[in-house]
C-alpha cells in the first residue's frame, strides 16, 4: 500500500489526534468512537465488529433503514470482503479474516483508511442520506457510469465452473432486474398521482403542487418525527424516493394513504407556508411538520460541519495511520513464489554444510524450472479456455474496443443533443401550462434525447448480434454433419 | 402487489372461478387461528392482490375472461354474481360465438390475431386499475383449441407489451386417455410456444388430481367440479399472502415462490436456492397446510409420453391438414418437437 504524503508540520499540538478522529466519526453515519480506532491500532478484538459494521455501512449500496441493522455480522463481513475485493483492495490479509468479528480490527482500520484515501467517503455518505424536499431524479449519466469504478482485477475461478450454475445466476439476475424496473414504473405512477392530487396546495406558485415529502409531512405530522436519520423508521411496501422513510402501522396498505391524501388539499387553508396566527387552531397542526423538517435540517448541518472539521484535521489522521501501517508486518506480493525454506541442518563441519546448502539450492532451481515449463505447456494447450496470457490479452483488447466505441457514441450524442443538462439532481414539477424557466428542463425533450440514444444503442446491439450469428454460422459450417440447435431466445 | 388473471377457454374460466372463490372465502373465514390484527393484514393483502374495490363494497376480481363460446363464460359470471360476496367486472370478458374446434392452429392463427386488440385492451384496463402491478396469472388447458391456442398467442403478446412483468401460466395437463384426439398436438404446440414467452409454467395433471379426489378424498363420482375445487385449493394456498424473510409486518409483494428439502438438489445449485414462505394464519379451515412448488424431473415422464404420442401421429401425418389449413406448417411442428426434446434433455441432464 502506498503511503500517503503528509504535512509534517500539521497537527503537532497534543489532542489534535482525538479531535481528528472524533470529527471523522461524526462525519460518518453511525461512526464508532475514537476509542475503537485506538484499540484497532493495537489489533484489539473488541474493536472488530464495530469496524465491520462501519465498513458495511460505507460500502453498502442500500440506503439506511431498519433492514440494514438486522443483517447478521457474518453476512455483513462477507459483503464487505467481496466489495473491497471487487474494488481492488490489495491486501490479502483481509480476505482471510474470520467473519465472526473475533479478530482483525487493525486490518479493518487499514481497509477503512484505504477507502478514505481513494475518495471523499464522508461527503458521499452525506449525499446518500440527504433528505430531498422535492421529488428528485438525476438526468445526466455520470453518476451511473462513475459508480462502476475502476475495472476489477482478474479473478481466477477456484475450479471448474458449471455453466448451468451461471445460467441459473443469470436467471436470478434477470428476475431481479425486472422487479427493479416494475418498481420504478410503479414509483413513477404514484409520483404522478401525488402531484395531481395536490395541485394548488403549494405556496410557491412556481411549484404548484406538493412533493412526496411535503405531502407526507402534512398527512402524518407526528409520524414525520421518524423521517430519515438513525433508522427507527420502517418502510412502507410501496417504492418511494430514496432517503425517505415513513412510520407505518402494521396492516396499513396503500388504500389508506390515498384516502388520507385525498383529504389533504381539502383540509389546508390556501397558503400553508405563510406565517400563521399562533393563536389560530390551524397553527398547531401545521407548525409541527415544519419543526420536524427544521430538526432534520439541523441534523444535516451538524454532519456537514463534522465533515468540514474532518477535512481540516485530516493530516493528523494520516500521520497516525502511517504509524498503524508501520506496526503491520509487510505482506509478500500476491503472485510471488513461496519463500524458500531451507531445512534446518544441525551444526556440523562448515564445509559439509555449505555443500548441502548448495545442493539443495540447485535442486530447488531445477524443480522450479520444471514447474515453469509444465505450466507454460499447459497454458498453451488451454489457450482460449479462459486462462493464460493470450486470453487475457484478448479480453483486454475487447475491453478497449468497447470503451472506444462507447466513447464515440457518447461524443456523437453530445453533438446531437445540444448543451448537456446540468449535473446533479433535479426536482420534478408537474405543470399544466407548460411554462418553464430558463434553467428548467422539459421532460419531453429529455425523453426525446433518451429515445434517440436508445435507438443508437439498439442499432449497435443488432449489429453485434448479427456479427455473432455470422460467426456461429461459420463455426457450424466448418464442422460437417453437425446440427446446431440454438436455445430459445428472448 | 396485484396480479391480473387471464382466464382462457372452458377450462381456464371454470378453474379461475374456483380459485377466486377459494381465495375470497379463505380470506373471510372466521377460523384464521390468529389474532385480529394479523387477520386484517392478511385480508387486506389478499384483497389487494386479487380484487379491486367498487363503491358498494363488493370486490371485483382482477380478471379478464376470454372464450370463443358464450356458454361457460356466462355460467362463470352468474355463479360469481350469485355468491354475493364477489363478482367479475361487467366488461371484463371477451366472448365469441364460434368456438375453436379443439384446434390449436385455429386459436393461435385465426382467433388470436383477429381479436388481439380487444383482448389486449381489456387486459390493459385491468393493469391500469392496479396501484402496484406484479404480473399476470394465465389459466389455460393444453388439450383444447381456445385455451391452448389463444393462450399461447396472448402470452406472447404479453411478453412483447409487458416485457418487464412476470407471467405465470397455469397449465392443465390433459388425461392420458383424454377425449380429444389431437390433444397431443395441441399440447406440444402450446408447451413449445409458452416455453419461449412465459416465465413460469405451473402444471397440474388431470390424472394426478383425479387420484387425489379418488384416494384421498374418497369421492365416488368425480366430476370436473371436484377436480377444479382441489386445484383451486392448491393454487389458493400457493397464492395467499406469506411473510417475507425480513419483516414480519408486511406480506410479500410478489408470490412466485419455492420450497424445502436439500437432499433433492442438483450438484450445481447452492442450498440457499430454496425459499421458505410462512404465514401464521390458517388456510381455508386447515389448521396447518403446506404447499410445495418445485421445478424437478417429475415432468419428464409425462412430457416424454406426450411428445412420443404426438410424434407417432405426426409421422403418419394424421390430422395435420387441420393445422396447415390455418397456417401452422410442418416446420412449426418440427420446431416444437425440437424445443421439447431439448427441454427433456436438459431435465435429464440435471
Amino acid at each position: 500500500m502506498r503511503r500517503r504524503r503528509v504535512d509534517p508540520a500539521a497537527g503537532a499540538r497534543a489532542g489534535a489526534l482525538p479531535e481528528a478522529i472524533a470529527a471523522l466519526s461524526r462525519s460518518l453515519p453511525s461512526g464508532p468512537s475514537p476509542e475503537i480506532f485506538r484499540r484497532a491500532k493495537f489489533d484489539r478484538p473488541e474493536a472488530t465488529s464495530a469496524l465491520w459494521q462501519l465498513l458495511f455501512r460505507v460500502l453498502s449500496p442500500l440506503p439506511a433503514g431498519n433492514a440494514l441493522a438486522s443483517i447478521a455480522l457474518e453476512v455483513q463481513a462477507r459483503l464487505v470482503k467481496s466489495a473491497l475485493c471487487s474494488q481492488g483492495y490489495p491486501r490479502l490479509a483481509l480476505a482471510q479474516l474470520p467473519e465472526d468479528g473475533s479478530q482483525g480490527s487493525r486490518e479493518l482500520l487499514l481497509a477503512l483508511s484505504w477507502l478514505l484515501a481513494r475518495g471523499p467517503v464522508p461527503e458521499q455518505m452525506l449525499a446518500q442520506t440527504r433528505v430531498p424536499l422535492g421529488d428528485e431524479m438525476t438526468v445526466c449519466q455520470c453518476e451511473a457510469l462513475a459508480s462502476l469504478g475502476p475495472p476489477a482485477p482478474h479473478m481466477e475461478a477456484e475450479g471448474p465452473v458449471d455453466v448451468r450454475h451461471v445460467q441459473w445466476l443469470m436467471g436470478k439476475l434477470r428476475f431481479r432486474w425486472r422487479q427493479l424496473v416494475s418498481s420504478q414504473q410503479e414509483q413513477c405512477a404514484l409520483l404522478s398521482k401525488i402531484h395531481l392530487y395536490t395541485r394548488g396546495c403549494h405556496s410557491d406558485q412556481n411549484l404548484g403542487h406538493l412533493s412526496v415529502t411535503e405531502a407526507e409531512m402534512l398527512r402524518d405530522p407526528e409520524g414525520g418525527q421518524k423521517v430519515s436519520g438513525a433508522g427507527a423508521a420502517q418502510n412502507l411496501d410501496l417504492a418511494y424516493p430514496k432517503g425517505l422513510h415513513f412510520s407505518c402501522t402494521p396492516g396499513m396498505g396503500p388504500r389508506t394513504f390515498w384516502n388520507d391524501l385525498w383529504l389533504v388539499p381539502r383540509l389546508l387553508p390556501g397558503d400553508w407556508a405563510a406565517p400563521l396566527d399562533p393563536g389560530g387552531a390551524s397553527a398547531c397542526s401545521l407548525l409541527s411538520p415544519l419543526r420536524v423538517l427544521l430538526r432534520t435540517l439541523e441534523r444535516e448541518s451538524r454532519r456537514l460541519e463534522a465533515v468540514l472539521a474532518w477535512r481540516r484535521a485530516e493530516p493528523v489522521f494520516w500521520q497516525w495511520m502511517d504509524t498503524v501501517l508501520g506496526t503491520c508486518t509487510p505482506e509478500a506480493p500476491a503472485a510471488a513464489s513461496q519463500p524458500t525454506f531451507l531445512p534446518w541442518v544441525p551444526e556440523c563441519g562448515d564445509g559439509e554444510l555449505e555443500l548441502v546448502v548448495r545442493e539443495l539450492q540447485t535442486l530447488e532451481e531445477e524443480l522450479r524450472e520444471a514447474v515453469e515449463r509444465r505450466r507454460v505447456a499447459w497454458e498453451a494447450k488451454a489457450r482460449g479456455c479462459g486462462r493464460g496470457p493470450e486470453w487475457s490479452a484478448t479480453r483486454r483488447a475487447s475491453r478497449e474496443t468497447v470503451e472506444k466505441e462507447l466513447g464515440a457514441l457518447q461524443r456523437c450524442w453530445e453533438q446531437d443533443s445540444g448543451p448537456a443538462p446540468a449535473h446533479g439532481p433535479h426536482r420534478l414539477v408537474r405543470r399544466e401550462d407548460g411554462a418553464a424557466g430558463d434553467r428548467d428542463l422539459r421532460a419531453a425533450e429529455l425523453i426525446r434525447t433518451l429515445r434517440s440514444q436508445e435507438a443508437c444503442l439498439e442499432a449497435v446491439l443488432r449489429q453485434l448480434q448479427g456479427q455473432c450469428r455470422q460467426e456461429l454460422a461459420r463455426l457450424a459450417g466448418a464442422l460437417p454433419g453437425l446440427i446446431w440447435i440454438l436455445p430459445p431466445g428472448r | 402487489m396485484s396480479i391480473v388473471t387471464v382466464q382462457l377457454g372452458q377450462c381456464g374460466n371454470q378453474i379461475g372461478f374456483e380459485v377466486f372463490d377459494a381465495l375470497l372465502s379463505d380470506s373471510h373465514s372466521s377460523q384464521g387461528l390468529c389474532c385480529k390484527r394479523e387477520n386484517e393484514a392478511y385480508q387486506a393483502s389478499c384483497k389487494e392482490r386479487f380484487f379491486s374495490e367498487e363503491e358498494n363494497g363488493v370486490p371485483i376480481a382482477r380478471a379478464v375472461l376470454v372464450d370463443m363460446e358464450p356458454k361457460v363464460i356466462n355460467q362463470t359470471l352468474s355463479k360469481a354474481a350469485q355468491s354475493g360476496r364477489w363478482k367479475y367486472g361487467q366488461h371484463a370478458c371477451f366472448c365469441q360465438k364460434q368456438g375453436s374446434g379443439n384446434n390449436w392452429a385455429y386459436g393461435y392463427s385465426v382467433h388470436g390475431p383477429r381479436h388481439e386488440e380487444s383482448i389486449m385492451n381489456l387486459i390493459r384496463k385491468e393493469v391500469e386499475k392496479c396501484d402496484s402491478f406484479s404480473g399476470f396469472f394465465i389459466i389455460m388447458s393444453m388439450a383444447g383449441g381456445t385455451g391452448s391456442g389463444i393462450g399461447a398467442f396472448v402470452t406472447q403478446n404479453l411478453q412483447d407489451q409487458y416485457s418487464n412483468s412476470l407471467k405465470m401460466n397455469q397449465i392443465i395437463w390433459p388425461y392420458g386417455t383424454g377425449e380429444v384426439i389431437v390433444q397431443n398436438y395441441n399440447s406440444i404446440l402450446t408447451l413449445s410456444h409458452l416455453y419461449r414467452s412465459s416465465d413460469a409454467l405451473l402444471v397440474h395433471e388431470n390424472d394426478a388430481v383425479h387420484k387425489i379426489c379418488a384416494k384421498l378424498m374418497n369421492i365416488k363420482q368425480i366430476s370436473f367440479s371436484d377436480i377444479n375445487q382441489v386445484l383451486a385449493h392448491q393454487l389458493g394456498s400457493v397464492f395467499q399472502p406469506t411473510y417475507s424473510a425480513e419483516s414480519s409486518f408486511h406480506y410479500r409483494r410478489n408470490p412466485l415462490e419455492g420450497f424445502k428439502d436439500p437432499a433433492l438438489y442438483t450438484s450445481w445449485l447452492p442450498v440457499h436456492a430454496f425459499n421458505v414462505w410462512k404465514t401464521q394464519r390458517a388456510f381455508s379451515k386447515y389448521e396447518k397446510s403446506a404447499v410445495l412448488v418445485s421445478n424437478s424431473q417429475f415432468l419428464v415422464k409425462p412430457l416424454d409420453m406426450i411428445v412420443g404420442k404426438a410424434w407417432n401421429m405426426f409421422a403418419s401425418k394424421a390430422y395435420i391438414h387441420q393445422y396447415t389449413k390455418f397456417g401452422i406448417e410442418e416446420e412449426d411442428f418440427l420446431d416444437s418437437f425440437t424445443s421439447l426434446e431439448q427441454v427433456v434433455a436438459s431435465y435429464c441432464n440435471l
